[in-house]
């Protein structure tokens, strides 16, 4: 009975633990994908800046008419678009985090089905290849927080440069970079780690 | 069973909500992976899933703080031993209902995100120079002290009862992005509420100082300026001390506990130095009942800006504004209102729109709410200015209309040049140079409709119309006639435009030259109307809105702007109707053009006059068919108006001493009556 029980976790925590692999990778891509398009978003705001302080009508270009307005509608044109897609990679950001959460949701509610035939002998019971169930348990539910949180902090940087205030943007890759948290990947790359006999055990 | 080990919570469980418990004691309370448990801890207690140890060890105890007491936020407990009957199972109901409020706390984006709500007084020169002084010090804290100055560090706010001097302290609060302290009367509690005034959260303190034992009092208001220290440190910050006189009255010569608390008051604001940013705000709508050492530089700094009630401008602006909110039918014309709600204060506006919703209310039962004119109209009658609550003169007059009063067409179009034209027609007044008439005089014998004309023209119009008697003036203590009868004129002034009425004018005011000694009460109410009507100037305390200058090519002002601007420029004065019979009696400064500029004759009725003060005293008279009109304007020559209407009366009554079921009355009845009757003027009269 509780062996039964005991192999359907295993089974379900195998499942969570390579989605999680595939999410870390995924998850890595689209932030790399971000960092240029902050940087363009940097220089964009630089550029209307400058912009600002320039006074065109001591310039040659003050026979052109317009020309201050145009070029304010190009830059903030080129921002939108690099802001749109910035948009677009947080969308697929969101999906793999959703993903994820619905996984390890999973896993935790088949765990809790089945506390009655699982006693916590069973469950904090390890080996040296096969993790015991509750730390396994552990290592996803830290890696979902840690997910959630990392969304959350890169929507709402990304809002507040939606905003258009220069000065906030000029230090747009910085502040993207500043929330960047390589202890928790490593973390997450640990317990990949940790599990990797017990995930090829099957 | 053992005694728990509080530790601290390891860093990879932080923000988990993990309790971390050796299984062993999982086991014996019953707990599963991940089940709810309550800790409870001195001071408060924390919510958490039970998780097992790592290294599986018992007498152990680590708990993340995620969710607990407030008080652990800042004092996270550690080095405790517990019972392990201290750790509880929590039963788990399923979720039904949630309930999130945000609180944003940040100023940079309060400030962002100002809404778009700005009650129109605020928008005045008045939130400019407060906002100076708020910010001036924020912005510029190293330049005020190069340069030697302290910035300001009082304002006294001073204006009539709910002109807004409140709410305009609390709007500029929020807007600024400063926190508030506000200090109170006598009540007992310091409590802290979140303002809900302005939709931009604010955190208010309120203080409430006055206390019955002594020195408690003083020990309160230390308290709050300690408090508005503290505050500052974090941002700007306001001290509002509302209805500043009845905290802080004038000193007097006995050792009243106010004198204590007026003495701290000034200590404390020598006190503030300048390195303290935050500014001390009084409300008073009494200012002379302040004690004069707080009103100085140093302490109220700026003193005396003035709120006067509204103009006609601001009380259009602030009908928009209290009318948004609400459901009114689009045929309301909120300048029409403004123009009929002549001396209503702010609370008084906002006091109507509640009024009017209630009335729709009630016609409309719960079906669908529009508030419409005659709901206003309603409410009109309900809410009466608040300038003129506790006012002499505020008389409620059945309405006349001009058609009620027979012949006299002359002196009619007089009045209604001085009195409805300046109203109706401010621009053409304005363009010709032409400004409404300081006063006009009616003189004639009596009972010639003097007073009635007065009172079809108040009602024609839609000024605010005070009369005042001898009674109402007169006090057997010195002074106070002058004083009631200056304080009249200063209300009226506050409702301009208004129509002050003063009927027997020759027995209320005095004249210098007949004989009368120079220094009796008439003369000296004489001066005061002599002053009123014309005098150097207003006193400073009167002056409302903000002084504009019409000007005659304003093009891009549309129209109806342009009209109540002109209309505000016109129509500021009081107007002054006096009404006597002995025009010789009255004081020949008092008749100079510039003060009794019109001075009309309002005759005894002649033949054809007399024949439609006939026509109108028996319109509601079933008069038989025989009746003669024109034979009995023949027969009433002297005869003034109210003679003649006392001789259709006496005819309708001896047509009822014949019958009691009359149904007409006849020509003889008249013929009889006029025997009956005797004209009350004479030749010498007339003449």
């Amino acid at each position: 009975m509780s062996k039964s029980a005991l192999l359907t976790i295993h089974q379900a925590l195998r499942r969570s633990f390579h989605s999680l692999e595939n999410n870390q990778k995924l998850w890595k891509s689209v932030l790399a994908e971000c960092i240029p398009l902050m940087a363009s978003l940097e220089n964009l705001a630089e550029q209307s800046r400058a912009l600002s302080n320039v006074q065109i009508s001591n310039t040659p270009l003050k026979d052109f008419p317009e020309v201050e307005e145009l070029l304010r509608f190009k830059l903030s044109q080129a921002m939108d678009t690099v802001l749109c897609k910035l948009h677009e990679n947080m969308a697929s950001l969101q999906s793999l985090r959703d993903s994820l959460t619905n996984q390890v949701s999973t896993v935790v509610q088949l765990y809790e089905q089945n506390t009655d035939t699982l006693d916590l002998v069973t469950v904090t019971e390890r080996s040296a290849t096969i993790p015991s169930v509750v730390d396994m348990l552990e290592w996803l539910q830290d890696a979902e927080r840690h997910y959630r949180q990392q969304f959350v902090r890169r929507k709402t940087l990304l809002h507040a440069l939606s905003s258009g205030n220069l000065n906030f943007l000029a230090t747009a890759t910085k502040k993207w970079k500043e929330l960047d948290t390589p202890g928790a990947e490593d973390q997450i790359t640990d317990t990949l780690c940790k599990v990797s006999f017990f995930v090829e055990s099957s | 069973m053992t005694s728990l080990k509080l530790l601290s919570v390891d860093s990879s469980d932080r923000g988990s909500q993990r309790c971390r418990l050796g299984p062993g004691l999982m086991t014996a309370l019953g707990l599963s992976v991940g089940s709810p448990v309550l800790v409870s801890l001195p001071r408060g207690s924390c919510l958490c899933i039970a998780w097992p140890r790592p290294d599986l060890a018992e007498g152990f105890l680590q708990v993340d703080m995620k969710c607990c007491s407030p008080y652990f936020l800042r004092h996270p407990p550690s080095r405790l031993t517990l019972d392990p009957e201290q750790v509880t199972l929590v039963p788990c109901p399923k979720l039904k209902g949630m309930k999130i409020s945000v609180v944003v706390q940040s100023v940079e984006f309060k400030r962002n995100n100002s809404p778009r709500f700005v009650h129109e007084l605020v928008k005045d020169m008045l939130k400019a120079s407060l906002r100076e002084m708020l910010q001036l010090p924020l912005l510029y804290p190293g330049t005020l002290g190069s340069l030697g100055v302290s910035c300001p560090k009082g304002v006294l706010l001073v204006g009539p009862p709910g002109v807004g001097k409140t709410q305009l302290v609390r709007k500029v609060v929020g807007e600024v992005g400063a926190s508030l302290v506000v200090v109170r009367g006598p009540e007992v509690n310091c409590f802290q509420t979140l303002s809900t005034v302005s939709p931009i959260y604010l955190w208010i303190w309120m203080f409430q100082v006055v206390r019955s034992r002594p020195g408690e009092s003083e020990e309160m208001l230390r308290g709050v300026f300690t408090q508005a220290c503290a505050v500052a440190e974090e941002g700007p910050c306001v001290l509002f001390l509302d209805e500043l006189d009845s905290l802080f009255p004038r000193r007097s010569g006995s050792s009243a506990p106010e004198n204590r608390l007026v003495a701290q008051l000034l200590t404390l604001m020598d006190g503030v130095d300048r390195s303290d940013r935050f500014l001390v705000i009084g409300a008073t709508n009494r200012p002379d009942s302040l004690d004069p050492a707080l009103r100085r530089p140093g302490r109220f700094d700026r003193e005396q800006v003035i709120i006067g009630p509204p103009t006609l401008r601001q009380r259009a602006a602030i009908l928009s504004v209290l009318c948004e909110k609400m459901p009114v039918c689009s045929s309301v014309d909120l300048t029409e209102l403004a123009q009929r709600t002549t001396g209503y204060v702010g609370s008084d506006l906002s006091a109507l729109c509640r009024e009017a919703a209630m009335h729709a209310m009630r016609e409309n039962g719960s079906g669908e709410q529009t508030v419409a004119l005659k709901h206003f109209l309603v409410a009109l009658k309900l809410v009466r200015p608040s300038c003129l609550r506790s006012s002499l003169g505020r008389t409620d007059l059945a309405p006349v209309a001009w058609e009620q009063i027979g012949g006299l067409d002359d002196i009619k179009l007089k009045l209604r040049q001085s009195i409805e034209w300046p109203l109706m027609y401010p621009e053409a007044f304005s363009r010709l140079g032409l400004c409404r008439p300081r006063g006009v005089l009616l003189y004639g014998p009596p009972g010639c409709a003097k007073t009635t004309l007065v009172r079809a023209a108040a009602s024609a119009s839609n000024c605010t119309f005070l009369s005042v008697s001898g009674a109402d003036l007169y006090s057997p203590y010195v002074g106070d006639s002058e004083k009631a009868l200056s304080q009249l004129f200063r209300q009226a002034r506050a409702c301009a435009p208004c129509v002050l009425f003063l009927d027997e004018i020759d027995s209320v005011i005095g004249s210098r030259c007949n004989g009368q000694a120079p220094s009796s009460v008439q003369t000296r109410l004489l001066s005061v109307l002599l002053n009123e009507m014309d005098g150097v100037g207003l006193k400073t305390l009167e002056r409302r809105g903000t002084q504009k200058i019409l000007q005659v090519e304003g093009a891009e002002e549309n129209q109806t702007a342009e009209q109540m601007s002109s209309q505000e420029v016109c129509n500021k004065d009081v107007m002054v109707v006096a009404a006597t019979n002995r025009p010789d009696c009255l004081d020949s400064a008092l008749l100079r053009p510039g003060r009794l500029d019109h001075i009309l004759y309002v005759p005894p009725p002649d033949q054809q006059a007399r024949l439609a003060i006939l026509k109108v005293c028996t319109k509601s008279m079933p008069v038989a068919p025989d009746v003669c009109l024109e034979e009995l304007v023949a027969g009433t020559d002297l005869y003034s108006g109210a003679d003649l209407e006392n001789l259709c009366k006496e005819a309708a009554l001896l047509a009822l001493e014949e019958n009691m079921e009359a149904s007409s009355i006849k020509h003889v009845h008249f013929l009889q009556s006029l025997k009956k009757t005797k004209p009350s003027l004479t030749v010498q009269q007339i003449q």
